[in-house]
Formats: C-alpha cells, sequence, structure tokens
C-alpha cells in the first residue's frame, strides 16, 4: 500500500475523502470531468490535491467523441466525480489508507514521518 | 497573415527543466505551429520553434494531459495537453450583433479549451514526456481550491515526542517490522520502552492498538507476563484492533 512521501500530503488525506480515491489505485473506474467530458481507466494514482492519473483509458469528450488514451493525467480542479467500482468495499478501502499512513508515521518513511501538525487552521 | 499572436520570442527555460524534448512539432486546435522543442519545467510548459519563437503554458491552466496512441482519432503518437485558455489567430469576430443577442462564448455556460498536441519524432520519448508533466503539475495545486483544508495552525512538531512528554506510548506495529525501520535514536528510545514495560505489570499500560478484548482476557486468566529481558516476537500475536 502506497502513500505520500510528503507528510504534508498524508495530513491533507487523511483529514478528506481523498483517501478513499487514493485507495482505489488498481482499479477500472469512470472519472467525470468537469468540463462534461468522462474517462474510464485503471487508476495509477490519486494524490492529495485529487489529481488523477489513469492508465488504458477511454475518453469521452464533451461532444462525445470517443478515443483512447494511453495515459491520462486530470487536474484535480477539473474532475467533478469519480465513481467508485462496485467491487470496492468503501470501509475497509479508507482504513487500509489510514493504516498505511499510521504506519509511515510511526515507523518513518523516506523523511522518518514523525512530524505532523497540530490541527487545521479552519476546522 | 494568419500568423499565431501569441507567439513570442523568449530565451528557453535554463532553470527546474525536468524534460527537454528536441524535434516536436506542436499544433493548435488541428493547425501546425511548426518544429521546435518542448521544455517541461516546473515553472511552465514551453515550446519553442526552431526559429526561436513559441510560448509557454502556466500549469495552473492546464486541465489535463495524456499520452495518445490511437491513430484513428490522431495520425501520430502525441502529447495531448488540454489547456483551459483561449489560444486565437489575430483575425477576430467582427460581424456585428443583433440587439439583444447574447455572446455566444458566454464564459459562464462554456469554459475556453484550447488543444495543445505535441508530436515528438522520437515516440518512445512521450512516457516521460508524460511523467515529467505529471511532476510538474503536481507542483502547483489549485490555490482556488475552498474545500482543500491546506492551512494547519502552529509549527510543525515531531509525534514521538510530543506524545512521550504526555506519557503516551507511539502506537505499536509488529516487532520485526518496526525494528527494520529504526534509527538508532528510535532504537534507543525501543529500548527505553521495553525497560519501562519490564519494570511494570502490562495491564497498567495502554499501548495504542494493543489492548484488545482479547488481550484483557489473556491477562485476567492470571497468564504471567515474562518481565525478564523482552524476547523478539513477544507481541507478535497480539492482535490489533483499530
Amino acid at each position: 500500500m502506497e502513500v505520500s512521501h510528503s507528510v504534508k500530503e498524508r495530513t491533507i488525506a487523511e483529514n478528506s475523502l481523498v483517501i478513499l480515491l487514493q485507495g482505489l489505485r488498481g482499479h477500472v473506474t469512470t472519472v467525470d470531468l468537469r468540463d462534461e467530458s468522462t474517462a474510464t481507466g485503471r487508476v495509477t494514482n490519486v494524490d492529495a490535491f485529487m489529481n488523477v492519473r489513469l492508465a488504458e483509458v477511454t475518453f469521452t469528450d464533451r461532444q462525445g467523441t470517443v478515443s483512447r488514451l494511453d495515459e491520462l493525467f486530470v487536474t484535480g480542479r477539473n474532475v467533478r466525480y469519480v465513481h467508485i467500482p462496485d467491487e470496492v468495499d468503501i470501509r475497509a478501502t479508507i482504513e487500509q489508507q489510514l493504516q498505511a499512513i499510521h504506519r509511515v508515521r510511526y515507523f518513518g518513511g523516506r523523511d522518518k514521518g514523525r512530524k505532523e501538525f497540530p490541527r487545521a487552521k479552519h476546522k | 497573415g494568419g500568423a499565431m499572436s501569441f507567439l513570442k520570442r523568449f530565451p528557453p527555460p535554463a532553470e527546474g527543466v525536468r524534460h527537454q524534448q528536441p524535434d516536436t512539432e506542436a499544433v493548435l486546435a488541428g493547425r501546425t505551429l511548426g518544429a521546435g522543442t518542448l521544455y517541461i519545467a516546473e515553472s511552465r510548459l514551453s515550446w519553442l520553434e526552431n526559429s526561436g519563437v513559441g510560448f509557454s503554458l502556466d500549469y495552473p491552466t492546464i486541465s489535463l494531459h495524456a499520452v495518445s496512441r490511437d491513430l484513428n482519432a490522431y495520425p501520430w503518437e502525441h502529447l495531448y495537453v488540454m489547456v483551459n485558455a483561449k489560444f486565437e489567430e489575430e483575425e477576430t469576430k467582427e460581424a456585428p450583433m443583433a440587439e439583444g443577442e447574447e455572446e455566444e462564448d458566454s464564459d459562464d455556460d462554456v469554459e475556453p479549451i484550447a488543444e495543445f498536441r505535441f508530436v515528438p519524432s522520437d515516440k518512445s520519448a512521450l512516457e516521460a514526456m508524460f511523467s515529467a508533466m505529471c511532476e510538474c503539475q503536481a507542483l502547483h495545486p489549485d490555490p482556488d481550491d475552498e474545500d482543500s483544508d491546506n492551512d494547519y495552525e502552529g509549527e510543525e512538531y515531531d509525534v514521538e515526542a510530543h506524545e512521550l512528554e504526555q506519557g503516551d506510548i507511539p502506537s505499536f506495529y509488529t516487532y520485526e517490522e518496526g525494528l527494520s525501520h529504526l534509527t538508532a535514536e528510535g532504537q534507543a528510545t525501543l529500548e527505553r520502552l521495553e525497560g519501562m514495560l519490564a519494570q511494570s505489570v502490562s495491564s497498567q499500560y495502554n499501548m495504542a492498538g494493543v489492548r484488545t478484548e482479547d488481550s484483557i482476557r489473556e491477562f485476567e486468566d492470571g497468564m504471567e507476563v515474562d518481565i525478564a529481558p523482552v524476547v523478539a516476537g513477544q507481541f507478535e500475536d497480539a492482535e490489533v484492533d483499530h
């Protein structure tokens, strides 16, 4: 289970539902974009900013034209929906991601992972 | 006539260039801009025609990028970049609008979109170009994101030091895995904690995640705890109940 090497990104993920999307790595899913195009492909990565990287993509642009893309990176800002595949157990996925983050935090990743922020400013 | 007005002369980026791809054609909305070099730099994406004119794109304006090898969609393998901005030739619409008629391209309804394609003569470079763009894009998270709770109060602090000060013991993990990640400092901490454990009855401790229903039952059964030097793997079968 891979988690970000960035302390800040782990903290963001832990406090938002992006953590669920990060657990979709390896699954095929459909992403609806802000401009109403859609992309269906296998999730390679989702970062804390909800940038989504997909592979083997079927892309339908806003005019309805379908094409295939080997790899696609959509910025978080342009993601409207990420469909959660039926076979994904949402609760289990979130728990697994949280455990992965906690493992890194307490026993070190690249940066030993022991630094955190006390709390978010606007909570 | 018909020159692309947004093309300018500027020096190629010198810093933070993650990838540089020469002999790359740039195409905007189906019209070729010529052959040149694509610079994927941390600050912006730039393309310079061999004559020295070109353009730059700021990452926050880029909606998505992709590797396209679908020759049915476009006859050459390329890096596709969709930009949330308008790039147009000099010719503007000059037809007068009828009274009361709204502009077709009202930005409220339709976002401006420009489609760029970068066609390298070396197709095998597309993966590297794509990855470099992913890395650079990630350096420019959306500043307008209202939902992002990226502001954290106070100074970054050392989790372990904080928890030890409060008398808590850090979260537990299986012995071997934890041990393999320990620094010298961590090793010293581990030895100190094991010493503390050896000195007291373990049921007095509330080690996060270890004090489960199962472990409580075991102690109530009067199971003796080995308080001699801690044996490796002592906690191997403890069930961590998160």
